[in-house]
């Protein structure tokens, strides 16, 4: 059995984000970087598969992007990956989620994997199609926002979230790919001894020239903060203060306090 | 313009939101027909096409067959927008059928741009403008981005066949776990987000909750944390809810949360942060932390 | 020069924190108040599993082979959520790597492995008596060679851990005639033997859930394989590895240093007075600028002295300066940051009060600042005489 797992690494989103010099996207300095939650799960799902299957089962990181990404393709490694693949790009952020796919799907083609898993979506971007779009140009079988994750015997059988708590059961054959949302397992914490390990573990690296062909389908033309919306009220400074002024807009605005 | 707006239904009914892509359809002007994979017992209001498969052959499920029957409209139509909604539905179908037309998505626009798309980006503090470099479009919508639009009339029904196979069998839908509380009915809403900290500090979210005579809520990671249970969740995937006032404790404003209770009269948010996106739809943003404010309004509103 | 830390260094440096602010942070304040201490144990079980108690340990032992500048940011990274929890993982490093450095390899393979994989959760470090606090070498703890056994007696007083230790390593004289300090031999006592008694915990200012109590042994025999190292070295031993702990303490400083001023400097933007964020004062902006200062000077010197203990230099006198400077840096980071809260830095409702009474101790434990100088200040002069 082959695995894959795609991650990503993405700006800790408690930071500020302020538009880069040519204003399409965000300036990365002062930023911590880390795994993008929804590729934890993903991980933790190959990890758990990988360990599963034993012996005879190979399971490949690949990330797309600059140096720094290799720290996040080492936490992979340390939680359990055999293997990684990092696709050097420096400019992996002005790409659209067509071309991160075809990058992808360009390095999958040959290696025929069984089971691909990526995150439901990046949590910088939010587009949702890269895990898709990877599955459709390799002609494979797909389901999207898995929240449980079965495998046996060349069949996997998921859970995928559905609106307002309802879930869809649907079985799948190998070769596949899952898109993993939040909750479909607790990530591990690498342990120390593996994260030293993990250091004699292979990354290989690939220029992204390589492997991209295609030019994007949309451009990104602007980053800005969203507008203000305006009648909002800012209560800053002192608690009581702030109390005293909540509870006098809930009488005067609202009939909950009388 | 000409747009092909993909409807939804599930377990045997037409979704509402389906009418949500009406609004949307009437902001970006043009002609519009409709495909959708339902019943003829469930008919949008709405007076114009409606390519129409039928859910008990085609699967509720079935995203490769949803996708060749799209592009078989598609190729009858030849829309320059297809658009779906933003939902488990639409972001699993949409990129299938822009990778078979080789066309540029766009996902969960909230607005449309000065030619182009409005995005939000980075868990919702930023936005994006995007402009496809394609002759044809794909489109996701956010949910409750559009508003609500019944065109009236019956439709102009065209049927299409099932066709083909699929990779990914259906098997059947797991109910939502059963509800300890309605938060459905509730007047007052008082919700936990991750901001709270930790488990041992929901009583004092509880106990607000309590003094307003409301019930509790919750964000998606504090269900998942196991610190409430699932009944309380807000949201896409939990509950949609418009009390007459909305009290968001520590919760940072993500789409997804933000789906499921920007309808209330009323809203309060209390975070540390005071960008956090919350910001954007509370009528009263209170910048402090959740843990000093939330007692002394409480022990305030109890006397 | 490369001021840069590794992938690995980063990746624990992350993981220490993810787990701290996940697992240590939303128990710090109730353990610091109450008499429970099973969260406390807990997560040291926790923290054994992912390698944090042998990180400069080899792996044959069970530990994480990740070095000593990981040890130091996996200590900080502790301590910005709990004191109390990275003093018992400091100390547990401790013990696990005096034992690996001079214990046999029956010793290594008896008690390494429990240290690090949490078997044990914790291991005691009994040096400081009564009698004997900066001068250890004034112990008055006996050991007696009784045949096949040696015999202990006398007391140990403020051992970190006692009460949950597993094993310890204790000191005693073995020869009452030989001159200061070439008397003092080493030995390792588990728990549970018999005449090993653990005597009352103290009362502290802070760093509550960590337990310091008293060790007495009371006709205490232990096997004569018991002796770590050679007869009559023990002092050298103990100085020896104090000059590591004191990486840890140091780290810890800095550590509980950081999450004051964090806390402080959040504050501040959000107070106001005299109709503005006090942020905007310049008295609250130097103390902004003197602590992060000073905090981040004591992480070079932190890194600097793990850096050449790793790297097989010499760095006692390093780990002196960055042990003694942290602590004090830590001390007066907590003083402005308390400070900066104004009245509400004074009550329990802020974790600021918290961090104060817990960085004091780092000033003291493992040797005194004032004996940081003594030792600092010998290793320079002997270059000028
Ligand atoms: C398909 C899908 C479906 C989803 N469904 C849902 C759903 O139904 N419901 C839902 O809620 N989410 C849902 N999510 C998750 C959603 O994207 C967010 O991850 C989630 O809403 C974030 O929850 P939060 O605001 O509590 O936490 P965070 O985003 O982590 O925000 C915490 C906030 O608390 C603030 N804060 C921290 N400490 C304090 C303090 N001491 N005092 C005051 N403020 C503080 C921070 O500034 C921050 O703004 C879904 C996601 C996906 C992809
Ligand atoms: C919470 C806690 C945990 C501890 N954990 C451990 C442990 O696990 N194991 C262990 O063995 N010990 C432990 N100790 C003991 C600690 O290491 C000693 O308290 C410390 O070494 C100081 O010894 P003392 O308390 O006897 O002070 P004293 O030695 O009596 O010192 C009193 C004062 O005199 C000063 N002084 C002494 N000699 C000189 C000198 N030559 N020049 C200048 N000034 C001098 C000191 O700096 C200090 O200011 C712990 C202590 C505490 C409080
Ligand atoms: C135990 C206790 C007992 C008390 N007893 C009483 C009492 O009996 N009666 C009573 O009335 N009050 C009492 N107080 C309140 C006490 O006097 C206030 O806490 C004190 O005046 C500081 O105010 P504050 O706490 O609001 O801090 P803040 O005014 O918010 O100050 C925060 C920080 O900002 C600094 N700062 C503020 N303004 C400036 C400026 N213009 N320039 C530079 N720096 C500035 C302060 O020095 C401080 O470092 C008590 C407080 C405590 C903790």
């Amino acid at each position: 059995m082959k695995l894959l797992v795609c991650i990503k690494q993405v700006p800790d989103l408690e930071s500020r984000f302020k538009p880069d010099a040519a204003g399409v996207w965000y300036n990365e300095t002062d930023l911590a970087f880390r795994m993008n939650e929804y590729d934890e799960y993903a991980v933790e799902q190959a990890v758990r598969l990988r360990e599963q299957l034993g012996e005879g089962c190979e399971l490949t990181v690949l990330s797309i992007g600059p140096d720094r990404v290799v720290e996040a393709i080492k936490k992979s490694l340390a939680m359990g990956c055999d293997n990684a693949a990092h696709i050097q790009d420096a400019a992996a952020y002005s790409k659209d989620p067509w071309q991160i796919a075809s990058i992808i799907s360009a390095y999958a083609k040959e290696r025929n994997f069984d089971i691909i898993f990526t995150g439901m979506q990046s949590q910088d971007r939010g587009s949702a199609q890269v895990g898709v779009i990877v599955a459709e140009l390799l002609g494979i079988a797909c389901t999207t926002t898995i929240v449980n994750f079965d495998y046996d015997n060349g069949t996997i059988t998921a859970k995928r979230e559905l609106e307002g708590g309802i879930k869809g059961v649907v079985k799948l054959k190998t070769p596949a790919l899952v898109t993993c949302q939040l909750g479909l397992n607790v990530p591990r914490y690498p342990t120390l001894p593996n994260i030293m390990k993990a250091k004699k573990k292979e990354i290989t690296a690939i220029s992204v020239a390589e492997l991209l062909k295609e030019e994007s389908l949309a451009a990104t033309t602007s980053f800005h903060p969203p507008a203000k919306k305006g009648g909002g009220i800012v209560l800053e400074g002192d608690i009581a203060d702030q109390v005293e002024k909540v509870i006098a807009i809930l009488k005067d605005k609202t009939a909950v306090l009388r | 313009m000409k747009t092909l707006l993909i409807g939804e239904y599930r377990e045997g009914k037409m979704l509402e939101s389906t009418y949500e892509l009406f609004g949307f359809a009437a902001q970006l002007g043009g002609e519009s027909a409709m495909l959708m994979v339902g019943s003829e017992s469930q008919l949008p209001a709405y007076g114009g096409t409606l390519y129409l498969a039928d859910a008990a052959a085609c699967g509720e499920y079935n995203p490769d067959m949803h996708k060749k029957l799209i592009l078989e409209a598609v190729q009858i139509e030849n829309p320059d927008c297809i658009v779906f909604l933003h939902s488990s539905y639409g972001w699993d179908l949409a990129p299938r059928v822009a990778v078979a037309l080789k066309a540029a998505q766009v996902s969960e626009v909230i607005a449309l741009a000065d030619g182009g798309f409005e995005v939000g980006c980075c868990n919702g503090k930023m936005r994006r403008t995007v402009k496809p470099a394609t002759a044809k479009t794909v489109l996701t919508i956010q949910a409750g981005s559009f508003p609500v639009l019944q065109p009236g009339g019956t439709p102009d029904v065209r049927k299409l066949e099932a066709a083909g196979g699929t990779t990914v069998e259906f098997t059947g839908y797991e109910a939502a776990e059963k509800k300890d509380v309605d938060l459905a009915k509730a007047e007052i809403i008082v919700s936990a987000g991750r901001g709270v900290g930790k488990k041992d500090n929901i009583p004092v979210i509880q106990a607000l909750a309590t003094a307003l005579g409301g019930e509790l809520g919750a964000s998606r990671p504090v269900v998942d944390a196991e610190w409430v249970s699932h009944s309380h969740q807000v949201g896409t995937t939990g509950q949609t809810v418009s009390p007459k006032l909305y009290v968001a404790c520590g919760i940072s404003g993500a789409i997804q949360h933000l789906a499921g209770m920007k309808k209330s009269d009323f809203i309060i948010a209390i975070n540390k942060d005071k960008d956090a996106p919350i910001g954007e739809i509370a009528d009263v943003l209170v910048v402090a932390d959740v843990m000093q404010f939330v007692p002394a309004f409480t022990a305030k509103i109890a006397r | 020069m490369f001021l840069d830390l590794s992938e690995e260094q980063k990746l624990i440096q992350d993981t220490a924190r993810d787990f701290a602010k996940a697992e240590l942070e939303p128990v710090a304040a109730s353990l610091d108040q109450g008499d429970d201490r099973s969260p406390l144990l807990n997560n040291l079980k926790k923290l054994a599993e992912l390698g944090f108690m042998g990180l400069n340990v080899k792996g044959e032992y069970g530990g994480s082979e990740a070095g000593v500048v990981s040890f130091s940011l996996a200590i900080t990274e502790i301590a910005r959520a709990c004191a109390s929890t990275a003093v018992t993982v400091s100390v547990n490093n401790m013990v696990a790597e005096v034992i690996q450095a001079v214990g046999s390899e029956e010793q290594r393979n008896a008690y390494i492995p429990k240290i690090c994989s949490g078997e044990y959760a914790a291991g005691g470090f009994a040096l400081t008596e009564t009698c004997a606090g900066s001068d250890p070498a004034g112990m008055c703890t006996q050991a007696v060679d009784d045949g096949d056994s040696w015999v202990l007696n006398g007391s140990k007083i403020f051992i970190t851990s006692a009460p949950y230790a597993g094993v310890f390593v204790a000191w005693a004289v073995t020869d009452k005639d030989a001159p200061k300090g070439k008397g003092i031999s080493c030995f390792l006592v588990e728990a549970g033997t018999k005449g090993l008694v653990i005597g009352k915990e103290e009362k502290k200012m802070g760093q509550h859930a960590s337990a310091t109590n008293e060790v007495i042994f009371d006709d205490c025999r232990i096997p004569k394989s018991a002796l770590m190292g050679k007869l009559n070295d023990g002092f050298r031993i103990a100085a020896g590895e104090l000059a590591g702990g004191r990486i840890g303490i140091g780290s810890l400083g800095l550590g509980v240093g950081l999450a004051a001023m964090d806390y402080s400097t959040r504050y501040a933007t959000e107070r106001s007075q005299f109709g503005q964020k006090i942020s905007n004062f310049q008295a609250i902006q130097w103390m902004i600028a003197d602590a992060y200062t000073e905090l981040e000077a004591a992480r070079l010197l932190l890194m600097s002295a793990a850096y050449r203990k790793e790297a097989g230099k010499s760095f006692a006198r390093e780990a002196s300066m960055a042990k003694m400077f942290a602590t004090e840096a830590a001390n007066k980071a907590c003083y402005k940051a308390l400070q900066m809260l104004g009245g509400y830095g004074y009550t329990q409702d802020f974790p600021v009060e918290r961090y104060a009474r817990d960085a004091r101790i780092t000033a003291i434990y493992e040797g005194t600042n004032e004996i940081q100088r003594v030792i600092i200040s010998r290793d320079i002069l002997k270059n000028f005489s």
